[in-house]
């Protein structure tokens, strides 16, 4: 750690965090301070679900230009009718329908990379077409119907600790996992130097291909086990449920101060970058803008946003 | 069995200004298509089962050779007009539909026209004027939600609003319904308003994020598959349950249950019905059956519950799914005479 200021603000991922706090300054300043505490809560309650896809999606990216899952709302989808319908509303079959959406998203990381590599077709439109096949299996298995959490399960997603919800808690846990793995582990490095150069990769000894399998089969289930969550925080499964998790997983990645080109990965900033996106929704919100101007705010927002981290990291 | 002549007998006792020209033409040997760009939600699973079932017993009665339903697998509007134009080449005589886009299809609505094919359409409208739309009175339905909350809550105050797909006629039609009725009873405020995509998740989440910001609310004034999100987002930031308006979902009818179990809730239901599906269907046979008089453009009721008939609809509705009302031939006559005024 650098003690100077200077040496904080070099950090990639302090701009999520930087940004997250002046919306919120923002909002609690149009409010003249109320709803401040409620707003984290409600911020904190929500990123979760991004970070968790956040962190599957990083670890694609981090694989090298080209990489990326597309597949994510689909399986998001899919996985939340899957772990439902398991679970059938029955408190005791609560850790079945989490091991069942933990296996119908690593099928689909299998299936993913299955396309990717043995049809040799680039992953965005592996994972593109993949999402259009799991979309329709996952509308012909719940009949677009709402598939109700059981109790506890729905209970458990919204305990809160202080005001601090138990699931932001287990995210911090759980990021730091993905921390250490990513710079730790055989593993991690491994993403890392694929992502730098794939071919050095490969003659350093590395297993390309099963780095990259695992890779994939890691978003997937991380897709999976959000999906159970999301329909457990939102009481019911639907189709459309990880619709906005194609944007905002690749959004936070790059927010977060992880390089899209691959290669340079970023565990913290995509807490803070998660932070950010429920907080400009809060913002916008609260100002009472329509829908429209929303959007294109939004929009505005995190262009300007990544031109600012990029463009530290431009001068170094 | 229906014969034409049981039909003609049964158009004869509802409505004697269709009769005239009912029963002109036999449609028992015509085709309808159902081309529909979407599947993936309650509502029009719904929709597509109402419609099989009853398209399925006219074809058996022998009011129509045919009714297939054609769904697309995306909600892009080039799929939708190649599909058109596929049942056009198809020799089908009329084309239900519900249009992924209110314009970007009259280019290939027309060609059906042109082709001398009847196309009606509903819900997702087309604007083309050869075609014909069926129209559910939306802003009705949002001047209604405000007299009904004013039931409820007699001394009036802070109303959150949850908006529904932007840029769309029916999210138009219903805030302008609401906004009239807020004039009506200056009594109530609408202190915030968010936009909820008709969808539970999006609601809660949107309404979680506002809430903290919001002074009290004593009621929510909604579009429909938003309500239940919106009682969930309260009940997280641990707020005072307001007066939720319901939207005929089978979990919004069921919380409402149990709060009312629990402690007297009260509150209103309204919404589209899926089953306008076959109101489009009928609508489709009866100018095949040489109808030509029947209006471009149907206006027809929305669905409502209120709480005394709320709790006997509950069991007919599929879990996790919408309330729906099928139309008879009957009724779709009297509808369809109802606009003929």
């Amino acid at each position: 750690m650098k003690g100077t200021l200077a040496g904080v603000l070099a950090r990639p991922w302090i701009w999520s965090f930087i940004g997250a706090l002046a919306v919120w300054l923002a909002a609690i300043t149009f409010t003249g301070g109320t709803g401040a505490g409620g707003m984290l809560t409600a911020a904190l309650s929500l990123a979760v679900f991004t970070v968790v896809v956040g962190v599957g999606q990083m670890f694609v990216i981090t694989l090298g230009p080209g990489n990326v899952d597309l597949s994510l709302p689909a399986n998001i989808g899919l996985a939340s009718a899957v772990a439902m319908t398991v679970m059938a509303g029955d408190d005791q079959r609560i850790a079945f329908g989490l091991l069942a959406a933990l296996a119908c998203g690593a099928a689909i990381g299998t299936a993913n990379y299955l396309l990717i590599w043995a049809l040799r077709i680039p992953p965005i439109i592996a994972t593109l077409s993949a999402s259009f096949v799991i979309q329709s299996i996952d509308i012909s298995y719940g009949r677009g119907l709402q598939i109700k959490p059981p109790p506890g399960f729905a209970d458990f997603t919204n305990i809160q600790l202080f005001g601090i919800p138990l699931l932001a808690v287990l995210t911090v846990l759980f990021m730091i996992g993905a921390h250490v793995m990513l710079q730790r582990t055989i593993f991690g490095r491994s993403v890392l130097a694929i992502g730098q150069n794939m071919r050095a990769a490969r003659l350093a000894g590395i297993a390309v291909n099963r780095v990259r399998f695992a890779t994939y089969v890691l978003c997937g289930t991380l897709g999976g086990i959000n999906g159970a969550l999301l329909a457990g925080y939102f009481r019911g499964a639907n189709v459309d449920i990880g619709n906005e998790y194609l944007l905002a997983s690749i959004a936070v990645v790059v927010i977060g101060g992880t390089s899209v080109a691959g290669g340079k990965a970023n565990i913290p900033g995509l807490f803070g970058a998660a932070l950010f996106l429920v907080l400009l929704l809060t913002m916008l919100n609260t100002f009472g803008v329509s829908a429209g101007v929303r959007l294109l705010l939004t929009g505005l927002i995190i262009v300007a946003v990544i031109t600012a981290a990029g463009g530290t990291k431009r001068e170094r | 069995m229906k014969s034409g002549i049981a039909i003609a007998a049964v158009c004869a006792a509802l409505s004697s200004t269709i009769i005239a020209n009912s029963a002109l033409a036999d449609t028992s040997g015509k085709k309808i298509a159902f081309s529909n760009n979407y599947a993936g939600n309650s509502w029009r699973q719904a929709m597509l089962k109402s419609y099989e079932i009853v398209t399925k017993k006219a074809v058996a009665d022998k009011v129509v050779a045919a009714a297939d339903i054609f769904t697309t697998a995306d909600k892009e509007v080039p799929t939708q007009a190649a599909q058109i134009q596929n049942l056009i080449l198809q020799g089908y005589d009329a084309i239900v539909i519900n249009a992924s886009s209110p314009d970007a299809l009259n280019g290939a609505v027309k060609q059906a026209c042109d082709a001398g094919i009847v196309v009606v359409s509903f819900d997702g409208i087309v604007t083309e004027p050869c075609a014909y739309r069926v129209v559910v009175d939306f802003k009705a339905m949002g001047r209604q939600e405000v007299e009904e909350m004013a039931k409820f809550q007699p001394k009036g105050g802070n109303l959150l609003e949850i908006r529904g797909l932007a840029g769309t006629s029916i999210d138009e039609a219903i805030h302008a319904g609401i906004l009239e009725g807020v004039k009506a009873h200056p009594e109530f405020k609408i202190v915030g308003s968010v936009t909820g995509d008709w969808d539970q998740t999006t609601a809660q989440k949107a309404v979680a994020t506002v809430l903290p910001s919001l002074p009290d609310i004593v009621g929510v004034v909604d579009q429909g598959g938003d309500g239940y999100g919106a009682a969930q987002a309260f009940a997280a930031a641990g707020k005072p349950r307001p007066t939720i308006i319901m939207g005929n979902r089978q979990d919004e009818l069921q919380w409402w249950k149990e709060q009312k179990a629990k402690d007297g809730y009260k509150t209103w239901s309204a919404s589209i019905a899926p089953g306008v599906s076959t109101l489009a269907f009928w609508v489709a046979q009866q100018v095949l059956d040489g109808n030509k008089s029947i209006p471009h453009d149907l206006l027809v009721p929305y669905l409502a519950f209120t709480q005394d008939n709320f709790e006997t609809e509950l069991p007919n509705i599929p879990k996790g799914g919408v309330a729906s009302h099928e139309y008879t031939q009957a009724e779709a006559v009297a509808a369809i005479k109802a606009n003929m005024k």
